[in-house]
């Protein structure tokens, strides 16, 4: 199978897989206690208003009709190309308001938060895996392996107070939380990703400071998934550094840093590619919690408001939104996975 | 000798002057001293390039931006929408508040509630009656538009809120009875307005200064529509009539929950000329609970912060000698209601038992820290017709009461009493499963083995759907007044919105005609500007409460804002407002 089967072969198989998480929330939302038609009225609604509300929302239909209303929404190429966004349907809660429009203003905060995570998540755990491997058994080997050990079991919201407390509170070096300071304009829309719109702005004080709003929830983030890498980076160079190749390219007089990153390294990457495709996933879970503790308006702190009004349409489209996200991570990741290596594609 | 006195004088005026001179130049070296080391030197300039000046021009509106803007950091968000047609929230009412204007408000500072000023209207008058109620509004206030305040535009304004009431029937006009208490509203001239009322109502001024009262301005304010958020518009945002002291700059909500408020100084304030606002721009800042909260005021991320910093909080930042805590009064009261559809408290001797087990000072002083009071009364202190009728008729951790109510109901032993007791779970109220778990101790401790009390929670949005459906046997609700009067409480002990079923003869025949007499007392409390008969009224209103012990006070809060030390001019007074316009920096 050629590079360019595999990629439309999975591209196809992305398919299904959202189908089918669309449809596992769909149902999930509809068996879970709380009346969102009930929940809108502040006072008791009479039964003419309760069948108001519902046609409103769409929940007069039968199920399998509201399934497929909500499917062709979704596959509406039309809306799609007009609004710049597919149709998820409107809010539950705030009828007037296009799920939409609301999770695409808040994908962004996610996004970014996420890209810069995964940046210190790798960096410091690959860093910090191929040391502690380099210095098998020693005292540093060991430090490091408890690090990533107790980076892997902090709990999220704790390891954020604390930074919070040091950066912010003591120190005053760094704001917690929220983008940017609220007596600054914040960069016009581009990509949404305020230190890439700032860069295109051409505006470095703003940039600055939209990196230092990023830095407390990444660094939070990031060093709780950075763990796991450091613990599988450390076990796959400890492997391959045994390996014949390795001792071969010593032997040829190569310099160290050359035979450990250029050449073992990159043999027990593979792994940990994989690995790094199947975090994003853990991150976005992650990011629900990160985003909540140094409230960043993302997608996470979405979903969490928006449970509590049992607004079925916007936490599908949010869950939807996540998943598709994990689906391109994934398929970004075999992509380069079956380029690394040819087996793959075998 | 006094032509000597005169040099002498004069020569001093003169070194003064001088001196004052120096001092002057001394300054404007060193702010140009300060512009040459922000902006660099001339020859520089020309050597930077567009990008480096627009860089330091941001930094300097930002720093700019800090002097003369307040940061205010809260859990609160706008409910639902900023029309005073609609609005019926605590946060979206002080937001209407900063940038609308009602006919009169309440003095800052007011103890009682019950000082009114004028806003924009300059003198009124009643007829003897109450019925007829006369406005001679201020003259000169333009809206942004251009065009002239008058009667014409609050006649609209009172109109258009009656109007949707069967539109928004959850709205604040139809939860304080706009459609019960006006009659009609009639322009007398361009600067004179005629509220013709259908009762005699003393508290009117009171419901003139609610934020449901706010003007608005006809080219933003559809007749017959009301007017929801629109993203990426502020103006369109808001009907108001933009003639307060701020308007709205910037308004950005995400999945119904705001992310970004801006109030900028609304040059079209009618109240200008007396330096108000101190402040060009007030920023709201969103934190999801107490705690992050805590963390941006120490942090300084924030200037001030307000709505909720727990009690805990507020007392350990005292000692913060960067932070400075302000402490008001409260009117925000808690209350148990009494489910009297079905068993057990459709039983009065069961209800009076339980209401007598409550410990209040227990929650007070352990969840509150001393910071909320117990409320023997549906009335706050400091306010008219407050009461301690509850405590007066022994009515607090009364064990001895309560068995002794038991068992004439037939609980004892053999038949012990169990039932459930619902709190609200997702921060509406403050600590709340805190509240409840004691309140369950204390209420199980009157009769060990007899009593048996299970907590049980639920979301807002879910409390209150279970509320109207009457499946929660006995459960905590809360308060805050829209107008601080007696009037504005009273009604609680038979609200028919809270489905406790006092009010239904089916439910409760015995204690229905003492709900009718309450009703009878309220309404003759209303149409009296007496204030002894008034609180003759409401005492006599509190005296059938206990007796019927189907809503019962449980504590009223005090309220708090945490500020840097820089920070002055906050009143938390009894009406809950915080007056943005009046504060320093």
């Amino acid at each position: 199978m050629g590079l360019r089967t595999y990629i439309v072969t999975r591209i196809l198989l992305t398919i299904p897989t959202l189908l089918l998480l669309l449809t596992t929330v769909f149902l999930i939302m509809r068996v879970l206690p709380g009346d969102p038609v009930a929940l809108h009225f502040e006072k008791k609604a009479t039964e003419e208003q309760m069948d108001q509300m519902r046609r409103l929302l769409g929940l007069d239909k039968p199920l399998w009709q509201q399934y497929t209303d909500y499917l062709a929404g979704i596959f509406d190429i039309g809306y799609l190309l007009t609004y710049g966004y597919p149709n998820l349907g409107y809010s539950m809660e705030v009828t007037s308001e296009a799920v939409g429009a609301q999770i695409f203003s808040a994908f962004p905060a996610t996004l970014e938060l996420a890209i810069y995570s995964m940046i210190i998540a790798s960096v410091m755990g690959i860093l910090l895996g191929v040391v502690a491997s380099k210095s098998y058994n020693s005292i540093l080997d060991h430090l490091i392996r408890g690090l990533g050990t107790v980076a892997y079991a902090v709990p999220i919201f704790f390891l954020g107070i604390v930074l919070q407390l040091i950066f912010g509170v003591y120190l005053h070096w760094l704001p917690t939380g929220l983008r940017i300071s609220p007596t600054i304009e914040p960069p016009a829309t581009i990509t949404g990703l305020y230190t890439v719109d700032s860069l295109l702005e051409g505006n470095g004080f703003k940039f600055l400071e939209s990196l230092k709003a990023l830095a407390l929830p990444s660094l939070t983030l990031g060093i709780v998934l950075s763990g796991i890498f450091v613990r599988l980076t450390r076990m796959n160079m400890l492997e391959t550094l045994r390996l014949d190749f390795v001792t071969a390219a010593r032997a040829r007089g190569l310099r160290e840093s050359t035979v450990t990153y250029n050449y073992a390294l990159r043999n027990a990457f593979l792994p940990i590619l994989t690995m790094l495709g199947l975090q994003f996933a853990m991150l976005l879970g992650g990011a629900i919690l990160t985003e909540t503790t140094f409230s960043w308006p993302g997608l996470g702190r979405y979903i969490v408001q928006r449970i509590n009004f049992r607004d079925y349409t916007a936490i599908q489209g949010a869950v939807v939104m996540f998943g598709l996200f994990v689906t391109i991570v994934s398929l970004a990741v075999d992509v380069l996975y079956a380029y690394f290596d040819p087996r793959i594609r075998l | 000798m006094y032509y000597t006195a005169t040099v002498l004088s004069n020569v001093s005026t003169v070194s003064s002057d001088v001196s004052t001179l120096t001092e002057g130049v001394a300054n404007l070296t060193s702010t140009i001293s300060d512009l040459a080391a922000i902006t660099g030197d001339l020859a520089d300039r020309f050597n930077v390039s567009i990008g480096d000046l627009q860089e330091r021009l941001a930094a300097i509106e930002a720093s700019l931006a800090v002097r003369e803007t307040l940061i205010v950091g809260t859990t609160d968000s706008v409910e639902l929408t900023l029309d005073p047609a609609q609005a019926y929230d605590y946060f979206g009412w002080n937001i209407l508040q900063q940038m609308g204007s009602t006919l009169v408000s309440v003095k800052p500072g007011s103890s009682t509630g019950a000082d009114f000023v004028p806003d924009l209207a300059l003198s009124w008058n009643s007829s003897t009656d109450l019925k007829t109620w006369d406005f001679t509004l201020r003259q000169g206030i333009t809206l942004p538009g251009g065009t002239t305040l008058g009667a014409t535009q609050v006649k609209y304004s009172f109109d258009r809120a009656i109007g949707l009431i069967p539109k928004i029937p959850e709205g604040a006009p139809a939860g304080l009875g706009y459609d019960l208490i006006f009659n009609r509203t009639e322009v007398l001239s361009t600067y004179k307005v005629r509220f013709h009322l259908n009762f005699p109502f003393s508290p009117f001024l009171g419901i003139l200064s609610a934020r449901s009262s706010t003007i608005v301005d006809p080219a933003y304010a559809p007749m017959g529509v009301q007017v929801n958020y629109t993203a990426g518009n502020a103006r369109t945002s808001t009907p108001v009539a933009f003639v307060g002291p701020y308007k709205l700059a910037n308004w950005v909500r995400v999945g119904g929950k705001d992310t970004e408020i801006k109030l900028d100084a609304n040059p079209n304030y009618w109240n200008l000329a007396s330096g108000y606002p101190k402040l060009k721009h007030i920023i709201f800042r969103f934190y999801p609970d107490a705690a992050t909260l805590r963390l941006a005021i120490e942090a300084g991320d924030v200037d001030m912060a307000f709505r909720h910093i727990s009690p805990t909080d507020a007392l350990d930042l005292e000692t913060n000698p960067n932070l400075r805590v302000w402490w008001g009064t409260g009117a925000f009261i808690q209350y148990l209601c009494f489910q009297e559809k079905y068993a057990p408290f459709n039983n009065r001797k069961v209800r009076l038992a339980i209401a007598a087990a409550v410990n209040r000072t227990l929650v007070t002083e352990t969840v509150f820290l001393g910071l909320s009071k117990p409320l023997y009364s549906i009335i706050p202190p400091g306010m008219m017709g407050h009461t301690e009728a509850f405590k007066d008729a022994g009515m607090d951790t009364n064990y001895t009461m309560t068995r002794d109510l038991l068992t004439q109901a037939g609980y004892g032993p053999s038949n012990p009493l169990a039932f459930d007791l619902w709190y609200e779970s997702s921060g509406h109220y403050p600590n709340s499963a805190d509240q409840a778990l004691l309140y369950k101790q204390a209420i199980e401790a009157a009769w060990p083995g007899v009593i048996t009390v299970t907590l049980k929670s639920a979301d807002w949005a879910s409390y209150r759907s279970n509320r109207n459906n009457e499946i929660m046997q006995a459960y905590v609700y809360g308060w805050y007044p829209d107008y601080v009067d007696p009037d504005d409480y009273s009604f609680l002990y038979w609200a028919t919105w809270l489905h406790t079923n006092y009010y239904n003869s089916t439910y409760n025949p015995g204690g229905y005609a003492q709900y009718q007499q309450q009703v009878a007392l309220y309404d003759q409390a209303r149409a009296t500007t007496n204030t002894t008969i008034r609180t003759q009224r409401y005492a006599q209103i509190d005296a059938i409460a206990v007796n019927q012990s189907s809503v019962v006070p449980l504590y009223v809060s005090t309220a708090w804002a945490v500020t840097k030390p820089s920070v002055y001019g906050i009143y938390l007074d009894i009406t809950q407002d915080m007056r943005y316009w009046l504060i320093s920096k």
